[in-house]
């Protein structure tokens, strides 16, 4: 597997990246860290959950190992498994292992995702045990201080299927994350997007209006990532109507009915 | 066709209820009159709208030969379909109307330069505006006769016809909605004056008025001038022009679209000679409002007075200080004054509802607010409110005491009170340095409330504390009272006409209605009696439970397969290339699979049917119990449309218990068999839950029917259609017969594969799990 030859250092974050702060998010998981406190970040997609974990690995100078979760991930996936190579068969570390043993942060993004089998192998290295039991090697390993373990979850959008259990959540400290104030989320697009004030103000006052349309037609309003995408296409001489409609509307929803109201939306701004 | 022929085709097609001699002669010449390419059709037709409504059919025909001059023929079965429309939304007059003039009424439209009206502008208006206004705002939109808003429900034309196009008619009802809620955000009906504040003193000084506080404000305003319709007519001009610049503002996309259509609305003639010059200014401002950018020097006066509301930090007072001036520009000029035709996006105002609303909304919310507060507060609060345990007066008494409760601190203040306080963020409550958060609904409420007010008035939780403990949670007896009583509102569904290949608009009532479980010997009997199938059937659906299992040889997994690796080697030393299938990976199988089980509850069903059918359904249970897999049961009947039922046995996520085998054994039958509503509902119901596989089982006993025209066609193809609807939402419906003769109906209502007909009735409780395995096998 490509993965077990990536060195730790590829992990590592090396310019640093934009993030404006929303609220003491920064200063509380500063001090979990320091703390070795596992953080539990909630919020809907696109908010900034993911860069916020960029910007906290590059201020600790931290390699940090993101994972997807998905209904598939299996233990072997984060802990690792025997392989063969030329005949013999080799142990190749998974990436929660890898962190564990280089001191990185471990970030498991849409932790709901995963099975719920899957997420318990996680539970003595988010307690004050911090160790990390390697069955298949007989093996326990104990995190230095420098590890720090995440996971992100969108309360929003999953079914009640797929909720965390009380088990796995009251180990974490936990950030919640919400749409960026106007005036932050306005700076944001500028500066991600390099869109001019106005066209950021528009763009997120189109953001509000969708986002008021949650539960009303919409199970999701739009996202700060969706108004980034928007504004790049705007730069690269889309016009805004149309980089409205591809990068926010169309995405949003299928439904025609919707989409023609979010469209009469776009227009009334653009 | 001559018109014997005819009147013999129209006495087949309206047997039994026939027409009189005289009425099928009548009709009948009526059609051999009309070109022979045609009649056919014209039959056609009027054999798809007899059965709707005699008298409908009749007024088709009757008005046949005048459309025929503007219709082509191949369009007619359009205009009869756009005609049965009209008569189940406006009835026979409606449909009347609609038949006697197809130029306007259906060709127009289907050019597209018909009027757009409120019910299809509505989906996209709907959203928008709720978009715009947010949460804090609950807004309804109604049609009316002139677009106004009482700040609680927009009021908004009937239809727009003043363009062309569709498009140009739907930005004109974009804009209005925009204004009105410009009107809303910008606090249009929030301004108040006070008597001595200099405009007010001027102009009651000038007309010799007094003012009237107690009216609502701008009322009151209007009656300062000696003619307050003239003044209520240019403070809704110089409001629009504030609001539109607002808009200009906030929706700049929406404005230039808008710009270039507005003069239109304008009378394209020059003024008449006869003009006097009070019309003309009122025209000027007219035109300021449509063509705000137009030239300079046309109606200097009035441009000046209203350009400058146009800034940013205008309010209504602003257009209130605007309105006296423009009033007496206007009635320096001599009289008389023409009535114009309103602007249509100038929309008229309702002071005295806004405050109505206003004072309703206050109420609303205080006593939501109230309510939920005090569901918060401990009880402990009780004593310290004055009211102790044992002399609890009757609840009425009590609630006057709360309102009439002080904010702590003031008036009590030799009772000990507990300090409540509210913080400034409505996040969190303090009793006595306890904190207690808010749930995010109160939040916002509470967020609503000083919006409009300013702060959460301290009155209002002083109220909320005197509530609590008291017993009384208007909050809770209502929850309480919904959880035992469900609200008796029964639901719409549309019903598949195939003759008009249309939808009949929610022509159906379907009633949802519980069984009364009866407790008898039934279930102790089946189980009896068929002892030995139970246990096998245990067994079988035991061997279908989801399980944990390995597989080998894989390319990915878990561990290694040590087999496969021994071979792979033996392989490679052989000079064989080597397998890379060496892992074993452990699969779960999850079935997830949701079924509903509809149990055809017709008189039909009467005997050996319905027993046959309870026992089956009680031996699915009990194999289902083993399954775990999600399952629902519902019975359903009913006579003509508007009492379809629908009555619940258990649903998908009600444990099965004894409750639910005692529904099985009080399953009986009632009266008829509509089939198209209870699928339909059972559709949404299985489309809402999360499953792999949904599954629509339907125990029937043959053709559906009902006591009115749903029997024959008409029946099977409704019931056809709702099968096929379900399909295309990914549920897969599968319908057990018990018929003695398998017609041959039933492969078309169910498809090809989606059924099975069982001719002895006594074999359904054997086969019925067998049918189950392996449907979901």
């Amino acid at each position: 597997m490509e993965h077990a030859q990536e060195r730790i250092e590829e992990h590592r974050i090396t310019s640093q990246p934009f993030y404006l702060p929303q609220g003491d998010e920064v200063t509380i998981a500063r001090a979990a860290y320091r703390n070795r406190l596992p953080l539990l970040l909630k919020g809907p997609t696109g908010c900034g959950k993911s860069r916020f974990m960029q910007y906290l690995a590059w201020e600790l100078h931290r390699p940090l190992i993101t994972v997807s979760c998905h209904d598939d991930l299996s233990t072997g996936d984060l802990i690792g498994r025997f392989l063969i190579k030329g005949g013999e068969a080799v142990w190749v570390d998974g990436p929660l292992t890898r962190a564990v043993k280089a001191g990185a942060i471990c970030y498991l993004d849409e932790v709901v995702e995963a099975r719920k089998d899957t997420t318990v192998v996680i539970h003595p290295l988010a307690d004050d045990r911090r160790e990390l039991p390697i069955e298949k090697l007989g093996q326990l390993l104990t995190a230095p201080p420098e590890f720090m373990l995440a996971v992100s979850y969108n309360p929003g959008y999953q079914s009640v299927l797929k909720d965390l259990k009380q088990s796995t959540r009251q180990r974490f400290v936990a950030l919640e994350f919400h749409y960026p104030a106007a005036p932050v989320e306005e700076e944001i697009v500028q500066t991600e997007a390099g869109a001019d004030r106005d066209l950021a103000r528009k763009l997120v006052k189109l953001a509000a209006m969708t986002r008021n349309l949650k539960d009303a037609g919409l199970s999701e309003g739009a996202s700060t990532r969706l108004l980034i995408h928007a504004g790049r296409l705007m730069n690269q001489g889309i016009a805004p109507r149309v980089a409205c409609q591809v990068a926010i509307t169309e995405p949003l929803t299928d439904d025609h009915e919707m989409l023609a109201a979010l469209d009469e939306m776009v227009r009334s701004l653009f | 066709m001559d018109a014997r022929a005819i009147s013999e085709r129209l006495s087949a097609i309206t047997a039994p209820d026939a027409l009189n001699e005289w009425e099928l002669e009548e009709q009948a010449a009526t059609i051999a009159a009309l070109p022979a390419g045609v009649q056919e059709g014209a039959l056609h037709h009027y054999q798809a709208i007899w059965p709707v409504s005699h008298a409908l059919a009749a007024l088709f025909l009757h008005h046949l030969p005048g459309a025929l001059e503007c219709l082509a023929p191949q369009q007619l079965g359009e205009w009869a379909r756009a005609a049965l429309d009209a008569y189940e939304r406006h009835g026979l007059h409606g449909a009347d109307t609609f038949l006697a003039e197809p130029e306007r009424n259906f060709l127009c439209r289907l050019r597209g330069e018909s009027a757009l009206t409120f019910t299809a502008a509505l989906p996209r208006l709907r959203p928008y505006i709720q978009a715009l206004a947010g949460p804090l705002h609950d807004l309804d939109l109604t049609a009316a006769p002139h677009a106004a808003t009482d700040t609680a429900t927009f009021f908004l034309p009937r239809e727009i016809g003043l363009f062309r196009e569709e498009r140009q008619n739907f930005l004109l009802y974009k804009l209005i909605t925009s204004l009105l809620w410009a009107q809303v955000a910008t606090g249009t009906y929030r301004w108040r004056w006070k008597p001595e504040e200099p405009l007010i003193a001027d102009l009651a000084g000038r007309y010799a008025v007094r003012p009237d506080p107690d009216l609502a404000p701008l009322l009151g305003f209007f009656r300062l001038f000696p003619q307050p319709t003239l003044a209520e007519e240019l403070f809704a001009q110089a409001e629009t022009a504030r609001l539109l610049a607002f808009l200009r503002r906030e929706l700049p996309g929406l404005m230039d679209e808008v710009a270039p259509l507005l003069p239109l609305l304008l009378p394209q003639r020059s003024a008449p000679p006869e003009t006097s010059a009070q019309t003309a200014t009122l025209e000027e401002i007219r035109h300021f409002l449509c063509h705000p950018s137009g030239p300079a020097e046309q109606g200097k006066q009035t441009r000046a007075i209203l350009l400058p509301l146009a800034s940013p930090t205008s309010t209504a007072a602003d257009s209130a200080r605007a309105t006296a001036r423009l009033y007496e520009v206007v009635t320096a000029f001599p009289g008389p004054r023409h009535a114009l035709p309103p602007l249509p996006f100038v929309a008229a105002l309702r002071p005295a509802e806004a405050q109505a609303a206003r004072g309703r909304h206050q109420q609303e919310e205080r006593t939501r607010f109230v309510a939920a507060l005090s569901t918060l507060l401990p009880p402990a609060v009780l004593p310290e409110t004055g009211i102790t345990e044992d002399q609890t007066p009757p609840a009425a008494a009590r609630r006057e005491a709360d309102t009439a409760l002080l904010p702590p601190g003031t008036a009590e203040a030799a009772r000990p009170q507990p300090t409540i306080i509210l913080d400034k963020e409505l996040k969190a409550l303090t009793v006595d340095n306890q904190s207690i958060a808010l749930p995010p609904e109160l939040q916002r409420l509470g967020q609503r409330i000083a919006a409009d007010l300013g702060q959460v008035p301290p009155e209002y939780v002083a109220a909320a504390a005197g509530l609590a403990g008291s017993g009384y949670h208007p909050r809770a007896s209502a929850t309480a009272s919904d959880d035992t009583v469900p609200p008796a509102t029964p639901l719409t569904y549309d019903e598949w006409d195939f003759r008009r290949n249309g939808f009949r608009k929610e022509w159906c009532l379907l009633h949802e209605k519980d069984i009364l479980p009866t407790r008898g010997t039934f279930i102790e009997t089946v189980s009896q009696k068929h002892r030995g199938l139970l246990l096998r059937l245990r067994r079988q659906f035991e061997m279908m439970r989801p399980g944990e299992r390995f597989v080998r040889r894989q390319r990915d997994g878990d561990d290694l397969d040590l087999d496969a690796i021994v071979e792979a080697l033996a392989d490679a030393k052989a000079g064989q290339a080597p397998s890379e299938r060496l892992f074993i990976r452990l699969r779960r199988d999850q079935r997830q699979i949701a079924v509903v089980f509809l149990v055809d509850m017709s008189s039909s069903t009467q005997g050996w049917v319905n027993t046959a059918i309870k026992e089956s359904l009680f031996l699915m249970c009990e194999a289902l119990a083993v399954l775990g897999d999600a399952y629902a049961i519902y019975g359903f009947s009913g006579m003509r449309r508007l009492r379809s039922e629908l009555y619940h046995v258990k649903h998908l996520d009600e444990p099965y218990n004894d409750l639910v085998k005692a529904k099985i054994a009080a399953i009986a039958p009632q009266e008829y068999t509509r089939m198209g509503p209870p699928l339909r509902h059972v559709t949404r119901l299985l489309t809402a839950t999360e499953a792999r596989a949904r599954l629509l089982i339907t125990l029937s006993d043959g053709k559906p029917e009902d006591y009115d025209d749903y029997k024959g066609d008409y029946a099977i193809e409704d019931t056809r259609h709702a099968l096929i609807e379900a399909k295309n939402l990914g549920i897969h419906p599968f319908c057990i017969t018990i018929d003695q003769q398998a017609h041959d109906y039933i492969a078309h209502m169910y498809g090809e594969v989606n059924y099975i007909v069982i001719n002895d009735v006594r074999n359904l409780p054997n086969r019925m799990p067998e049918i189950y395995r392996t449907l979901t096998g």
